[in-house]
């Protein structure tokens, strides 16, 4: 039989397939019926040996070209992306996550480097108030710590917190986010973001610790502290995951390495992202109040308990179906 | 038979589960920055759409903070999740990349899952990372796309994706020959000629393709395989080079025997005029 004999015959078949191929792309699949579905998936296996004898049939150039165009398209729409899968979210948060960050070196690291930069800064703005923190944070920000917190804490208006609500999501979140991304390139971008982070706030803790004012600094800071500071860590210590994974290949190619490392680092940073969220809502419905700083303080006691909980609890290796090797 | 290197070329093979090798194209910056400008676009109008409507409906109800704190939360949502939820609801589309028909797929040729296009969106504030003041140059994504064979940028890297092209491609079919002198010509070629692959191909590339042509340039390029053909099948040398391999196209590829046409039995055996 003749190329062109074959190609009529085969033709009509073909333009079935691009006629599937639209109809699916302007709708998800599963909208065609099962009849339609099955003759889509017939036609595509049809079309996929005309392309495997190709060569044999000694098609022409271009209706090779229109071969592996139309293969390509139906295997994308007969084949298409698997979305978030809910149901397996739950059991992703609450049971692999804990236990895979309860061993995560690059968390502890994160961690350590973290709560040892903030500690130390804190301690030398502590003993050096006139030097050390205008060298490390600016003039400027130092006296905006000071007239922020010159009065003390009267609650705002709900509108204003509301406001500050978003602001303090999309800012802390974003900052979160970057320093996980700035971790890919190779755990020097996201130690960078984390150890300046934590230099510039524990200086302000610092300082205003020597300032009179500190009452009311610290009124402000402790219902929040606990969600936020841990989600920065988290977030930094995702970000590091993938960067090490880089160096540290345990055997893999590299890409192979980055690509299981993400597979693990992206749940923590949605979980850090959460978290940011939850103190951003305390941040600015909570802090600022007037409400007496037993209740702060109870809050913050409490946010502590649910990550202990989370982290410890949750995170402890155990025996049984769900312990991860 | 396949060639031993395989053509500098932006395609790449994909075997799939039916055990078929087919070629994407792969997208290239010039495709991908349209696509991304469009999804920038689109994000701006959607954040400027929002704030009026939220500002809208929160100054009738009285609640300007919350009103302005959802457009926050919307803005975050917008920079950090737009791609990654298109890509998985819509296949591996976003809208900027549904206008310029690409797609992002794993770098098997099988479809992404949510936490592959939710890392790749994630990790694009690394590729943009050279920032100028405001303005994201993307320098790092371009020079990893530059190192890589599939165009990758350090967002598909991590996330094991590449970005193909989709353009829906017309079929003409077949290649005819239209002057009846050639299909005359091919019904005096001997009965049992035989050609081979790489000839085939060679004759559909050029009956393809030599309308392009002028009728010099035709005989030019004809010229190198038709003369050899011309001696091994013994016709007289006047024969018309563009005629020839458009006659042993006609045998090979449309059809064996040529219709009966109202011919004299001598204009079949008259040399076909060097000229044309």
């Amino acid at each position: 039989m003749k190329v062109a004999e074959l190609l009529e015959s085969r033709r009509e078949n073909w333009r079935e397939l691009d006629r599937y191929c639209m109809l699916v792309e302007s709708r998800r699949a599963r909208t065609l019926g099962a009849a339609a579905t099955q003759r889509f998936a017939a036609l595509y296996r049809a079309a996929c040996a005309d392309l495997a004898l190709a060569d044999s049939y000694q098609l022409p150039p271009n209706t090779v070209h229109y071969l592996h165009q139309l293969v390509g398209r139906a295997h994308n729409q007969l084949y298409p992306s698997r979305t978030f899968e809910l149901a397996a979210w739950g059991e992703e948060l609450l049971y692999r996550l804990p236990q895979r960050l309860f061993k995560d070196n690059c968390l502890r690291l994160a961690f350590v480097v973290f709560w040892g930069v903030f500690l130390a800064a804190m301690i030398n703005a502590y003993l050096s108030p006139e030097r050390f923190p205008e060298q490390v944070v600016g003039k400027e920000m130092l006296q905006q710590m000071e007239e922020m917190y010159d009065k003390p804490l009267q609650g705002r208006d709900p509108n204003q917190s509301g406001v500050m609500a978003g602001f303090y999501v999309q800012h802390n979140a974003s900052i979160g986010l970057q320093c996980f991304a700035a971790g890919l390139l190779f755990g020097v971008g996201g130690l960078f973001i984390t150890i300046s982070n934590a230099a510039i706030l524990g200086t302000v803790f610092g300082y205003m610790a020597t300032l009179p004012a500190r009452d009311n600094f610290f009124q402000f800071v402790t219902a929040h502290g606990p969600f936020e500071l841990t989600a920065v860590v988290l977030g930094a210590g995702a970000g590091m995951r993938l960067g090490f994974a880089l160096i540290d290949t345990h055997g893999w190619s590299r890409g192979a390495s980055l690509r299981l490392a993400s597979r693990e680092a992206v749940p923590a940073a949605c979980f850090s992202v959460i978290l940011f969220c939850l103190a951003a809502v305390i941040e600015a419905y909570i802090s600022p109040s007037a409400l007496p700083y037993a209740v702060k303080a109870a809050v913050a006691v409490f946010s502590s308990g649910v990550l202990l909980f989370y982290f410890v609890m949750l995170g402890y290796p155990r025996e049984g179906e769900h312990a991860t090797g | 038979m396949p060639s031993e290197s395989a053509p500098l070329d932006t395609r790449i093979e994909i075997v799939t589960p039916e055990n078929i090798a087919f070629q994407y194209r792969l997208a290239g910056p010039f495709r991908r920055l349209p696509a991304y400008l469009i999804d920038v676009l689109l994000r701006t109008s959607i954040l400027f759409i929002a704030v009026f409507a939220i500002g809208l409906m929160m100054g009738i109800l009285g609640q300007f903070g919350l009103g302005i704190g959802m457009i926050m939360v919307g803005w975050f949502v917008l920079d950090w999740f737009y791609g990654g939820l298109f890509e998985a609801y819509w296949n591996g589309q976003t809208p900027g990349k549904r206008l310029m028909r690409i797609r992002v797929v794993s770098d098997e040729g099988q479809p992404i899952n949510g936490v592959q296009a939710v890392l790749r969106n994630f990790l694009r504030s690394v590729d943009a990372m050279p920032v100028a003041f405001v303005v994201p140059t993307y320098l790092l994504g371009l020079l990893s796309a530059s190192m890589n064979n599939r165009f990758q940028r350090l967002g598909d890297l991590a996330a094991g994706t590449m970005v193909i092209v989709e353009e829906p491609q017309r079929h003409y079919g077949v290649a005819r020959v239209s002057e009846p002198e050639a299909i005359r010509l091919a019904a005096d070629l001997p009965a049992n000629l035989a050609i081979s692959r790489s000839l085939a191909r060679a004759l559909s590339s050029y009956v393809q393709r030599r309308q392009a042509f002028p009728w010099r340039r035709r005989a030019e390029i004809a010229m190198h395989v038709a003369e050899p053909m011309r001696v091994k099948l013994g016709l007289p040398p006047g024969t018309s080079h563009d005629l020839l391999l458009c006659a042993l196209y006609h045998r090979a590829f449309i059809a064996d025997r040529v219709n009966e046409t109202a011919s004299s039995p001598f204009a079949a055996n008259a040399p076909v005029a060097a000229g044309r």
